[in-house]
């Protein structure tokens, strides 16, 4: 096949769009800078008709594009199996490429049912963000967050799942039942959605916190712990995490100061496990026990000050990694007709379809999750039978 | 034109993860500092990204302009790879 050619200039917006979106699914070019060799301009405006606009795409069926939207580039583009365009509606659209999504498109993919999953960051998710898996079942000795992602991931590819990186905007019903994507990179319709987005992590809005990101503040242990060899840190929350958490980071951090608001909820094994490192006074566990703010010299944190009771104390620390709970994916809903919990999280029936025809939801997204990796799977595999199902039901109209 | 790609990264880190299999799949060639092979190097890390987070990708330029990227981010990424 011949080959795309982009005429562009590294100063022009609209080039490196374009470029972005030609990167972002795979698709080969060449890229020309015009500012580079006069005789590329030229070459350029021969086949303009002497029009001076970039970015100018040549396409391999000899059709010329003068900056054209995503969306025209989209639809100009859609002999390439990887694009959809306004014309093409494809079977499953899943937002978001955690467990519960590969999962689904293990299933969905297995079956020839052409689905693309859009993802905004990870693929595998909060999972593959999780140093050490243990009780996902199949593993006898654990496995490590990113090891399961990549099997997943890999599964899910054999059986032809595309992915592509890009985040979802908005989801609508349109009239004949089929459903709009809106992208960051465009419009797509599909015929049945899975929301799969999970959760993050929640913030604490103290005075610090903001300012001091990734300079002392810190949501993810295993990709910024390394930073803390022989240091001195505070971990806030009491919950499964923070002390799964506490426990990765006992291999960096020479002290741990565990501050929990309440009392620890996490698991009894994570209790247990975390005993060993209290006992050898490697974690100082701080109860009732509130952060005030996040200080520091301007360009590192250095302390903190606490609340417990009515005491107030500042306590010397390298950094500080918040776990205080997650908070749904959801906020791309928040004016469609999707209805959600009180928390924000997707409701859905037994068969996890959404208040919109033919959208569902599986994972830590949906209301009434129990936020395990096991279930998020068990989830996915239950959303890709229903899924299959009423894209039966459309055929039989 | 990118003369040279640098990726500082940990072992257990996802983003750094999709930072590498980003750029092998696109073929382009890049030098790997692990932090945790290589604790020594994080201050050069710290020093380029201003933070204490890994990925940090240096994309040196044809000029020796330099640029720097934190976290995987493709909107500020790609558009240094021409
Ligand atoms: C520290 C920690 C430790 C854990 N340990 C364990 C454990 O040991 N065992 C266990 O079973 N579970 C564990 N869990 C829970 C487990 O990670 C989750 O239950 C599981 O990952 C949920 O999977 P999911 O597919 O529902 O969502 P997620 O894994 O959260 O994936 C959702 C994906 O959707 C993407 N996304 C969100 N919004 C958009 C959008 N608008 N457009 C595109 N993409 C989007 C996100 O970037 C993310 O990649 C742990 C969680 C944490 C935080």
């Amino acid at each position: 096949m011949k080959n795309i050619i982009v005429y562009g200039a590294d100063w022009c917006p609209d080039c490196h769009r374009s470029r972005k979106f030609l990167d972002e699914k795979n698709i080969q070019y060449i890229y020309l800078d015009i500012d580079s060799d006069k005789s590329i301009k030229s070459e350029m405006l021969s086949l303009t008709d002497n029009k001076n606009i970039i970015p100018t795409i040549v396409l391999p069926n000899g059709q010329i594009l003068q900056e054209p939207s995503n969306q025209v580039l989209a639809k100009a583009l859609n002999d390439f199996k990887s694009v959809s365009s306004d014309n093409e509606v494809i079977d499953l659209v899943i937002v978001g490429a955690g467990p519960a999504s590969l999962t689904t498109a293990i299933y969905t993919t297995r079956e020839n049912i052409k689905t693309i999953i859009f993802e905004k960051a990870v693929i595998g998710g909060l999972a593959a963000v999780t140093d050490l898996i243990d009780n996902y079942p199949g593993f006898e000795d654990g496995i490590s967050g990113l090891d399961l992602a990549d099997k997943l991931e890999k599964q899910a590819k054999r059986f032809g799942t595309q992915i592509e990186f890009n985040t979802v905007k908005k989801i609508e019903l349109l009239p004949n039942n089929d459903k709009k994507i809106h992208t960051e990179n465009g419009d797509y319709v599909a015929r049945a959605v899975l929301i799969a987005t999970g959760t993050d992590y929640k913030k604490i809005n103290v005075p610090g916190e903001k300012e001091y990101l990734s300079r002392g503040v810190h949501y993810c242990a295993t990709c910024d712990g390394a930073f803390y060899k022989d240091k001195e840190i505070a971990v806030i929350g009491g919950g499964n995490s923070a002390i799964q958490e506490t426990i990765f980071l006992t291999k960096f951090a020479t002290k741990i100061h565990l501050l929990v608001r309440s009392s620890i909820k996490a698991s009894e094994v994570l209790q247990k496990k975390l005993q060993s490192f209290i006992d050898s006074g490697q974690v100082i566990v701080h109860l009732q026990t509130n952060i005030v703010s996040i200080l520091g010299d301007n360009q590192l944190v250095n302390r903190i000050l606490i609340k417990q009771g009515d005491i107030k104390q500042e306590l010397a620390i390298d950094g500080v990694f918040i776990f205080v709970g997650l908070k749904p994916n959801s906020e791309f809903l928040n004016n469609s007709s999707i209805e959600l919990d009180q928390l924000k999280f997707i409701k859905t029936n037994n068969n996890l379809l959404t208040s919109m025809n033919g959208v569902f939801a599986a994972g830590d997204i949906r209301s009434g999750s129990t936020m395990q990796i096991a279930s998020a799977v068990g989830e996915g595999a239950t959303a890709a039978l229903h899924i299959r199902q009423y894209l039966e039901s459309l055929k039989s109209y | 034109m990118v003369k040279n790609i640098t990726v500082f990264t940990t072992n257990q880190c996802a983003y750094c993860h999709m930072v590498k299999k980003y750029l092998d799949n696109k073929n382009l060639k890049y030098d790997e500092v692990n932090l945790d092979n290589e604790p020594n190097r994080r201050q050069e890390a710290i020093s380029l990204s201003g933070g204490m987070t890994v990925p940090v990708t240096l994309v040196t330029q044809h000029d020796d302009s330099r640029h720097v990227v934190v976290g995987f981010n493709l909107s500020s990424l790609v558009p240094l790879l021409s």
